[in-house]
């Protein structure tokens, strides 16, 4: 499957948030830090030497929760207090074993399938822009 | 002469902020929706979120309605905003690689890898005002998008692809090849040390991704007319989204989002002063966030001028371009000169004043021209 990241990252914020609130009365969940925003320096490189250097930094927001005394972290690019926390929740709920594990795997499998069809039509969409060459004698 | 320290002016400037607040909502129309401003404004927060040097649509978004669409003043702001919150994260490299292409042309081969993908651009369109953007109504945007949408067709279509570049073509061959001059090739940081010259590429590098674009046009073009030896051609212009992963503090490597990037890799002949030695090309590099193709190819064009051994031109010479388009100091510095400067200007107005008496007192009065003496600048 996808990177758990990757599709909590880039789904919809309204059908995570709504997951997480139907796991959440199962659990005991404290806040341990933020969500709070922060900056990531961006690191990129030439692509001919591989001269590394900073490109520049980038919004984000991370968020750390203890659910059952399990720690998550959860970051995201953005101004993303909620999505930060869903994230960390998530990540808190993977070490712990429980019936919620296939709900939370049904979710994920079910975001990245959407995920994976918008931006498969968004490619599409941006395919139609292809030159087509043809030589001038063709028509 | 003494001074006089003088104060005042703070009902004034409270009155001015309000004043311009004033005349950004005195016709008392709908406020602008900063959800508006980032989808429509794309190229705008593009502009401001480089120069301000922070990768932050919403923020970006704000800024531009807060200057009232001035995109230096927002990029200066956004780039004070940045100095309030704190970096606890360096990505790992992003690979333009991975890159989910949205545009990918090359002017020096036809046949590229995946082909020539012209993506959202308005190249190739004439510049004729759209009188009817003046009427649009939120129907004739869905009418678009349902037109749009309904030109794929769901069951056929493709699957994603990322692409080989058009360097590896040229490297393949061996004719591309760096620039090969003994510079220093150390990671520096310019937002936590100076810079100082001869810079490192990668600080030169950092400073050319958050310069001003009509700064970095200005002098690109200035190098391509002929005020500098770089006149490349564009080997391949990428646009598109790019994954950035972080190490949390327990050492995972996390995807955390994607940002929106141009790179442009700009084929230069090396010109080698032996006749002997073999020619070749190498490349001038330009990244930068968002959409701007001007940018990241005055950037490339910048990169190689600088590390050409010529700095007879002002767009090779590194002080002259990286402290000249730094757009959020030099309008700071221009903008600085409306600011009080009494003291001095009296100081020269008094020596202007004492030049013209001695003037007068030397030179016999029958040869006095009164009308060269300005009335204003006589003693009070």
């Amino acid at each position: 499957m996808t990177d758990k990241d990757y599709i909590l990252c880039e789904c919809e914020l309204s059908p995570l948030e709504q997951f997480i609130a139907s796991l959440e009365k199962d659990f005991e969940i404290k806040m341990a830090g933020g969500p709070a925003v922060c900056l990531t320096m961006i690191k990129a490189e030439d692509s001919v030497e591989g001269q590394p250097f900073y490109l520049g930094e980038a919004l984000t927001t991370e968020c750390e929760v203890l659910v059952n005394g399990i720690p998550g972290l959860g970051l995201c690019m953005g101004d993303e207090p909620v999505r930060s926390y869903c994230i960390a929740f998530l990540d808190a709920l993977e070490q712990l074993d429980g019936p919620h594990t296939g709900r939370v795997d049904a979710f994920l499998q079910d975001q990245a399938r959407l995920i994976s069809e918008a931006r498969t039509l968004e490619y599409n969409h941006i395919l139609r822009t292809r030159v087509d060459f043809k030589l001038m004698e063709q028509e | 002469m003494g001074y006089i320290a003088v104060k005042g002016g703070t009902d004034a400037i409270h009155n001015a902020r309000e004043l311009v607040e004033f005349y950004r909502l005195k016709k008392a129309v709908k406020p602008i929706e900063i959800e508006q401003i980032r989808s429509q404004l794309r190229l705008s927060i593009d502009k401001v979120m480089g120069e301000g040097g922070i990768y932050a649509t919403e923020y970006a978004a704000l800024a531009i309605k807060q200057m009232e669409g001035d995109v230096f003043e927002a990029a200066f702001v956004l780039r004070a905003f940045r100095a309030t919150l704190q970096r606890k994260f360096y990505s790992e490299t992003i690979n333009t690689r991975e890159m989910f292409v949205k545009r990918k042309i090359s002017a020096s081969f036809r046949e590229i890898p995946g082909g020539q993908i012209l993506g959202p651009t308005r190249d190739y369109i004439q510049r004729m005002l759209d009188t009817a953007k003046a009427i649009e109504t939120k129907e004739d945007v869905e009418t678009f998008l349902a037109g749009f949408a309904a030109h794929i067709d769901p069951a056929k279509l493709a699957d994603i692809a990322h692409f080989d570049k058009v360097i590896d073509l040229l490297k393949k061959e061996g004719l591309l090849q760096p620039v090969g001059n003994d510079e220093d090739t150390t990671l520096k940081d310019i937002t936590r040390e100076a810079i100082k010259f001869p810079a490192p590429r990668s600080a030169r590098l950092q400073m050319l991704a958050r310069a001003e674009t009509g700064g970095l046009m200005a002098l690109g073009y200035s190098s391509m007319r002929g005020f500098g030896s770089v006149h490349p051609t564009v080997g391949e212009l990428r646009y598109g989204a790019v994954p950035v992963r972080v190490k949390d503090r327990l050492g995972r490597v996390r995807y955390i989002g994607s940002i929106e990037v141009t790179e442009a890799e700009m084929i230069s002949e090396y010109k080698a002063k032996s006749k002997k030695a073999i020619p070749y090309y190498s490349i001038g590099y330009g990244l930068c966030f968002g959409q701007n193709d001007t940018k990241a190819i005055c950037m490339g064009i910048l990169d190689r001028a600088m590390r050409s051994p010529e700095g007879n031109s002002p767009s090779n010479d590194q002080e002259f371009v990286l402290y000249h388009t730094e757009g959020i100091e030099s309008m700071g510095f221009t903008n600085h000169l409306k600011l009080p400067h009494y003291v001095t200007f009296q100081s020269g107005l008094n020596n202007v004043r004492a030049a013209i008496e001695r003037n007068a007192a030397a030179v016999p009065p029958s040869t006095i021209n009164p009308s060269v003496i300005i009335p204003s600048l006589q003693p009070v």
